[in-house]
């Protein structure tokens, strides 16, 4: 009993003691303050003055006088127009992205973070799109460095199913002939800047646009923000904008280079997958990846780790993360930081119309090169392959494999292509993942 | 010597194009020699289809009981009215 009671007083003491410390800090604190507001005397300004300054630092002020010594986040001088009105047509521009994703249905969950990342980034005076605004630190957190589209793409890893193609892995052939979209696309720019005085992209620039033709919004941001950072924003608006449109860019090319015939080739049912081949499939594709390109596996990485932590089935917990809460608080995070970059010096300039041009080219290309190559499969003896699933080579999964089912039951209504184009779509991941390693060691 | 962008990007394009396939075909030739070995060491248990059957004709005749049993029921309700 005794001991108990020592034991309280003392702890007591204790108290009394650390609180005596704490109060005398706390003065300490106040009388540092007090002097520090004796130095900065307050000077007391007339109404008119106040409502003045007030004023100057509004919007619209912003807007119609802009700041001289205004820097833009890489701390470079801006033109006046870039300061005014520029900004003005930016938030416009976003206002289009946000009917596009809501009214249309545009890839909403990355066009409406965009445009409102976009949104914020060109409002005047707050600067948040700077390196010490939230966007501009979000940015610098995981988009200059690469987090966000591998993160991604560990998501869409755990999403996919590699079944169809394991079923029919010659159908893995058509993805590769649609990254005929990035290389194709890379000449054409590369053409384009030397023959006519129209844009000046250099080789890294137009590496970077042309990966739009993969059709897969991360790898495009992986690219341009290794090879041309100053073009991200255009480069990840266009490359997601046409994924969104694929349902209307790709069926007149489908339509434009089949026959009536082709169109209605059946194609033999799929074989069963057994699991440990789906088990074992993402491990051998990386080793692959090792062996011939390690330039390609922090992507291939990232994908066959979401892949094979959902087929092996002893982890939903994780793969449910991975395809759920993960992907989406990076589609938020990559979203915005993508849209910081549409800050109006950075979007307003003549080579963000040659890239949205190039864009549309670069996946038109990919598409037809898909199914040419179907057509020329179908040549060689062995079960043959309806045209329409070539399309769905371009890696927008599973939008391109829609499509082709779509297209197909037009002229069948019983000829069911969508498990079908599954392989070469997923197939059409791997290979732009592949030419972006392709890039990227062409470039290091 | 002006070096020529243009043959520069074809290169690439060679370049890029052949690793693509080159890829890609090695991966298909691994996937089959990978789904034959899985398949001679590996086969799959495959559900008994006939068990999935006969467990159907089960629930149908359990089915047919109960229906039997509720029109008895039914039935004798309106015959004691």
């Amino acid at each position: 009993m005794k001991a108990f009671i020592i034991k309280i007083v003392t702890l007591l003491m204790l108290l009394g003691f650390s609180s005596v410390c704490a109060s005398d800090a706390q003065a300490g604190n106040a009388a540092a303050d007090r002097a520090a507001a004796n130095v900065e005397t307050y000077q007391p300004k007339p109404m008119m003055e106040l409502m003045g300054d007030f004023l100057k630092s509004t919007g619209i002020s912003a807007l119609v006088n802009p700041n001289p010594d205004e820097l833009d986040s890489h701390g470079n001088k801006m033109s006046d127009f870039h300061k005014s009105w520029g900004r003005v047509i930016m938030i416009l521009i976003t206002f289009l992205l946000f009917y596009l994703a809501i009214a249309k249905g545009f890839e909403p969950l990355l066009l409406l973070p965009i445009g409102f990342g976009g949104l914020l980034a060109n409002i005047p005076v707050a600067n948040m799109a700077g390196p010490d605004g939230f966007l501009g630190i979000i940015y610098s957190m995981g988009l200059a460095n690469q987090l966000f589209p591998i993160l991604i793409f560990m998501g869409v890893g755990a999403m996919t199913d590699f079944g169809p193609l394991l079923s029919n892995p010659k159908t893995a052939l058509l993805g590769g002939a649609a990254q005929f979209g990035i290389f194709g696309t890379l000449v054409g720019a590369v053409a384009l800047a030397e023959y006519t005085p129209l844009f000046d992209f250099t080789l890294k620039q137009a590496s970077a646009i042309s990966i739009i033709g993969g059709a897969d919004g991360p790898t495009s941001i992986f690219i341009a923000t290794q090879l041309a950072p100053e073009l991200l924003g255009a480069i990840a608006v266009a490359s997601y904008s046409y994924m969104a449109m694929v349902p209307i860019i790709q069926p007149p090319i489908m339509r434009a280079l089949t026959t009536d015939a082709e169109r209605r080739i059946k194609m033999s049912t799929m074989r069963h997958v057994s699991r440990i081949e789906k088990l074992v499939f993402p491990i051998l594709v990386l080793v692959l990846a090792i062996l011939v390109l390690p330039d390609a596996t922090p992507l291939i990485g990232a994908f066959m780790f979401g892949n094979f932590l959902k087929e092996s089935g002893v982890v939903d917990r994780l793969s449910d993360t991975m395809q759920n809460a993960l992907i989406n608080i990076v589609t938020i995070f990559l979203g915005l930081a993508v849209g910081s970059k549409l800050a109006s010096e950075q979007f307003l300039i003549a080579e963000t119309l040659a890239i949205l041009a190039l864009g549309i080219l670069a996946f038109s290309a990919g598409t037809a090169a898909g199914v040419i190559m179907a057509k020329i499969m179908n040549m060689f003896p062995g079960s043959k392959v309806n045209p329409l699933i070539g399309s769905a080579g371009v890696s927008a999964v599973p939008m391109a494999a829609r499509v082709s089912n779509k297209v197909g039951m037009e002229y069948d209504r019983y000829n069911m292509l969508l498990m079908h184009a599954m392989g070469p779509n997923v197939a059409g991941v791997i290979g732009s993942a592949v030419a972006a390693g392709v890039m990227i060691s062409i470039f290091k | 010597m002006e070096t020529n962008l243009v043959v520069e990007s074809i290169k690439f394009m060679m370049l890029g194009m052949g690793t693509v396939f080159a890829f890609l075909g090695i991966m298909i030739f691994f996937m089959d020699v990978m789904s034959k070995i899985v398949h001679k060491f590996f086969p799959e248990i495959q559900p008994d289809v006939n068990a999935a059957l006969r467990n159907t004709q089960n629930e149908n005749n359990q089915k047919k009981v109960v229906a039997a049993i509720t029109a008895a029921i039914k039935y004798h309700r309106e015959g004691q009215k």
